[in-house]
């Protein structure tokens, strides 16, 4: 996917007065936050269950080789090819390789993160590898050509009207805004789709050490016909989705689906191992998982591990107050939101996201939603620390940083200096109390007054008391 | 150096302090996390659940009854008395209820699908189906209407109970494990959920009792 | 440990903002510690506790001013400010700041636990019953972020506004989610700042409440600022200190 975190102001500014996606962003939030709200208010156990879920992650990043190599000979023994790749460019140059072995001319895929990472559509498509989307979000952002804008709910930026126009022009039907008519349509134009292709791409939510599975969950049914129906199905997933037992998965699946949309479980989780028996109708007869990194080992050991545990949830977007006012495309990558603001410095570089981090009040919504309590606020706090003892923040505000703490240690100069500037200010503000303008703080008053302070500091009221 | 060693030797070197800890037997343990706490009786937890995730649940006394119930349900909601079911379940009386059942895979036309089920999950109202020969996945996926038959006594508490039947029973897992609750759905379109998406528009779970 | 409240030597940690901007509020913490009986001590030379720079990424600078702090604050039982931003600050990021750095010693952790948001401290600590200030009317509550989720300070000023008779609170949709502050945050992003206030002003002025308290200044400026940028120049915004303390002395 094209990264353009580095434009990042001027998309969320341009969001803030798109009024349909403003609409758009209320309805998410009062569906995901209200909805994990009740779906957590059932579950007595809920703060137990993600300690237990920390714990899982955190004993598997401990030992995630170890893990991988467990995974990787578990699936091995049950016929899947386990392929590694590094990069981007090694999952896409695998996939075509794969499809080459194999004589495949169509793909179907369902959601995953991963292959937007790797743009994989584009790279399929320029090499004679015809691709579906077949989630129903996924797919209509493939027939308007544009990224998610939210990692569970990828299409949560368009209305039904919008979806409707698409509809009419790319499958020349009669028109509709009807939601379960729209739905129906999609399911009969996909379902050639499936029934044709030779290849079957998925991501992964979970993969299991233990037995070498892939596991997969789904409301749409169309993770299942991906990974049943074609006779190859490559499974993309990145190194840290494993985890080491069947009994950790399903902690993890109490949790997962809560988290995302407020349900119990999934309509579909499927764990998927190996490919179809001598006896079995369906099934695919080659079964290829690759394990990719793409930065990811980076974060392993460093003060950003805890980002590893992640299960994709998208909890920390839904609930993130600046998420909720400007959407997803304004992050400019594949992951949005805080995780996207912690995830998109450490693929793309510090230097070509750096509003991200930055892009934050540290309200600390995110981390107390988190499923596996990753601590998101103190990830970015750190990644901005990253920026400036790398000078990657701008000169006005490193020198307007160091004068601040220069001169709050020199308190005889500091009450001077406040001294003055309450005065100043005060008399500026006039008889409203309020100034509308204050030179350098414009970012403030374009939209916002600035109360006048009192006039008098704390600190000369406070002594002129105590003379008296 | 190939990709694999390449990936495994930084995160060799990011968990170097590590080294000592045997995965095998942490694997081996198969420690389980915290279950939520739930009502004695199976049977009425896993109907409400089902019934809270949009499936239909009926109940029989006995297998024989299956094919009657089935076909009422058929003719209540308006649906062709025809479809498929699993080879396993080639030995039911279809044709007395007046279906017309082939056990086969499903194909994509094929608007109804009958299935058994491996277990099924009171904590969540799922059914566990696992692929196999006489066990096809299609058979619960293409059709439009999915019918599975599930006896009470298969019913169990947790996900986690359902792994250990699944070892001892099987020992190793099937190719498609697939946990199943309710009509497939999605919310893609401005959040609203909508029934039917590319699996089954609906789904009856008939729970025999005997 | 002192046992009553009447041997407690309690250090006011004003805030930077409310010395610069609105004094008041640091008398009427006073007002409210001497109610309760605690020995307050006002150290003259305290500034900022460091957290600009420590959101800002500028480490030395943040560790520096955390020392300051901490030697001026050296020997009391309690240290409270009228502000969950900088208590939390304290309280919680210290030992992060300082982490495996021996110039944060012991005394100085010891030290950092005793750091008290007002209300908390009120309720929990010295148990105030009676509040000294005088005031009647609707009012809706805004939870500033820090307080709420790094100090759980949530429970705490209702139970403080519901023991002063003529106080009717009145609660807005979505109290606890963030006015757009942020710090710094409400300058880099400015328009995604106003925006967050903007909603915000939205629930308060729903609630029809004479006014809006909040217990972080930060907060109170940025939505006051909206407030009459909207041209709303009715609703009232007070820091919760000035509502348990109000009364005509509190800012000559």
């Amino acid at each position: 996917m094209q990264v353009s975190s580095m434009h990042f102001k001027r998309q969320a500014s341009a969001n803030l007065g798109n009024e349909k996606l403003q609409h758009a962003l209320e309805k998410l939030q009062t569906k995901f936050v209200d909805g994990r709200a009740a779906a957590i208010a059932e579950l007595p156990n809920f703060e137990e269950l993600r300690s237990a879920a920390v714990e899982i992650r955190d004993r598997t990043l401990h030992r995630l080789d170890a893990y991988l190599v467990r995974f990787e000979q578990a699936a091995s023994a049950r016929g899947a090819v386990v392929h590694w790749a590094e990069s981007a460019a090694d999952v896409n140059r695998l996939v075509v390789e794969i499809a080459r072995q194999h004589g495949v001319r169509k793909a179907i895929k369902s959601k995953s993160m991963v292959t937007e990472e790797c743009a994989l559509n584009d790279y399929l498509t320029n090499n004679g590898v015809e691709v579906l989307e077949t989630d129903l979000g996924e797919y209509i952002l493939q027939l308007a050509q544009e990224p998610p804008s939210h990692i569970v709910a990828p299409v949560v930026h368009k209305s039904k009207e919008d979806i409707a126009d698409l509809f009419e022009k790319k499958h020349g039907r009669v028109r509709t805004t009807q939601i379960a008519a729209l739905c129906r349509e999609a399911r009969e134009v996909l379902r050639p789709g499936f029934l044709a292709a030779d290849l079957g791409i998925s991501g992964a939510n979970f993969i299991v050490a233990e037995t070498g599975s892939v596991l997969i969950v789904t409301n749409e049914g169309n993770g299942r016909l991906t990974t049943t129906l074609p006779r190859v199905h490559i499974a993309i997933t990145g190194i840290e989705k494993v985890v080491p037992t069947l009994e950790d998965a399903t902690t993890l699946l109490r949790l997962l689906p809560r988290s995302a949309t407020g349900q119990s479980i999934t309509n579909y989780v499927s764990i998927l191992t190996g490919v179809k028996g001598p006896n079995e109708s369906d099934g695919p007869e080659h079964f290829h998982i690759i394990l990719l990194d793409n930065g990811r080992s980076r974060l392993l050991g460093s003060e950003l591990q805890a980002m590893l545990r992640c299960i994709r949830c998208g909890a920390c977007m839904n609930h993130c107050p600046v998420y909720q006012n400007i959407g997803g495309h304004a992050y400019g990558w594949v992951y949005p939101g805080p995780m996207g603001s912690v995830l998109t410095p450490n693929f793309v570089g510090l230097e070509n996201a750096l509003d991200l981090p930055n892009a934050s009040t540290f309200c600390g919504e995110c981390a107390v939603v988190c499923p596996v309590k990753i601590p998101l606020p103190d990830l970015m706090r750190h990644l901005r620390r990253r920026q400036f003892e790398r000078r990657l923040r701008s000169w006005p505000e490193r020198v307007a940083l160091r004068s601040w703490s220069w001169l709050a240690q020199r308190p005889r100069l500091y009450a001077i200096g406040t001294r003055i500037i309450a005065r100043v200010l005060r008399i500026f503000a006039g008889g409203k109390n309020n100034l509308r303008f204050i030179p350098g703080l414009s970012a403030w008053t374009k939209d916002r007054n600035m109360p006048a302070p009192a006039g008098r500091t704390f600190r000369d009221l406070y002594r002129s008391r105590h003379r008296q | 150096m190939s990709a694999r060693e390449n990936i495994l030797t930084r995160i060799g070197n990011a968990c170097a302090s590590s080294a000592a800890v045997d995965i095998e037997k942490l694997i081996r343990s198969r420690q389980r996390g915290p279950i939520p706490p739930m009502e004695d009786d199976l049977t009425k937890r896993f109907s409400a659940q089902a019934l809270r995730l949009a499936s239909d649940v009926e109940r029989a006394a006995t297998l024989r009854e299956v094919p009657g119930v089935i076909a009422a349900y058929l003719r209540v909601h308006r649906l062709l008395m025809q479809g498929v079911c699993w080879p396993a379940l080639a030995s039911y009386d279809w044709r007395n209820a007046g279906l017309d059942v082939q056990a086969r895979a499903a194909c994509a036309d094929d608007m109804l699908g009958i299935t058994g089920a491996f277990l099924g999950i009171a904590e969540t109202g799922t059914l566990m189906l696992l692929s196999g020969a006489l066990t096809p996945a299609t058979v619960s996926l293409l059709p439009e209407t999915h019918i599975a038959v599930l006896e009470k006594q298969r019913i169990v508490a947790s996900m986690e109970d359902a792994w250990q039947q699944l070892r001892a029973e099987h020992g190793e897992l099937p190719r498609a494990v697939n946990f199943i609750s309710g009509p497939s759905r999605t919310a893609d379109i401005e959040q609203t959920v909508t029934l039917g998406a590319h699996g089954p528009y609906r789904v009856l779970i008939i729970i025999v009792d005997g | 440990m002192p046992s009553s409240a009447k041997d407690l030597r309690v250090g006011l940690f004003v805030t930077c903002l409310v010395d610069l901007m609105r004094p008041c509020i640091g008398f009427a913490t006073l007002k409210l510690l001497r109610a309760a009986g605690c020995a307050v001590v006002v150290p003259a030379n305290q500034t900022c506790c460091g957290q600009p720079g420590y959101n800002s990424g500028d480490v030395p600078a943040a560790k520096a001013l955390a020392l300051k702090f901490l030697q001026e604050f050296d020997g009391c039982d309690y240290i409270v400010a009228p502000s969950g931003s900088c208590a939390g600050m304290i309280r919680v990021h210290y030992a992060a700041l300082f982490k495996d750095d021996p110039a944060f010693t012991d005394n100085y952790r010891r030290l950092t636990e005793h750091v008290y948001e007002l209300t908390d401290f009120l309720v929990n600590i010295v148990k105030l019953e009676d509040m000294p200030g005088d005031f009647s009317g609707t009012l809706t509550y805004h939870d500033s972020c820090s307080g709420l989720r790094e100090l759980n300070v949530q429970a705490q000023p209702r139970a403080l506004l519901a023991r002063m008779p003529g106080v009717t609170l009145i609660e807005m949709r979505e109290p606890a989610t963030c006015c757009g502050f942020g710090g710094t945050f409400s300058i880099k992003f400015g328009d995604i700042s106003a925006r967050m206030a903007d909603k915000k002003c939205q629930h308060i002025v729903e609630t029809g409440a004479v006014g809006i308290v909040a217990g972080d200044l930060g907060c109170l400026l940025n939505i006051e600022g909206r407030l009459r940028r909207r041209g709303d120049w009715q609703t009232k915004v007070w820091h919760i200190a000035e509502v348990l303390a109000a009364g005509d002395d509190l800012c000559k």
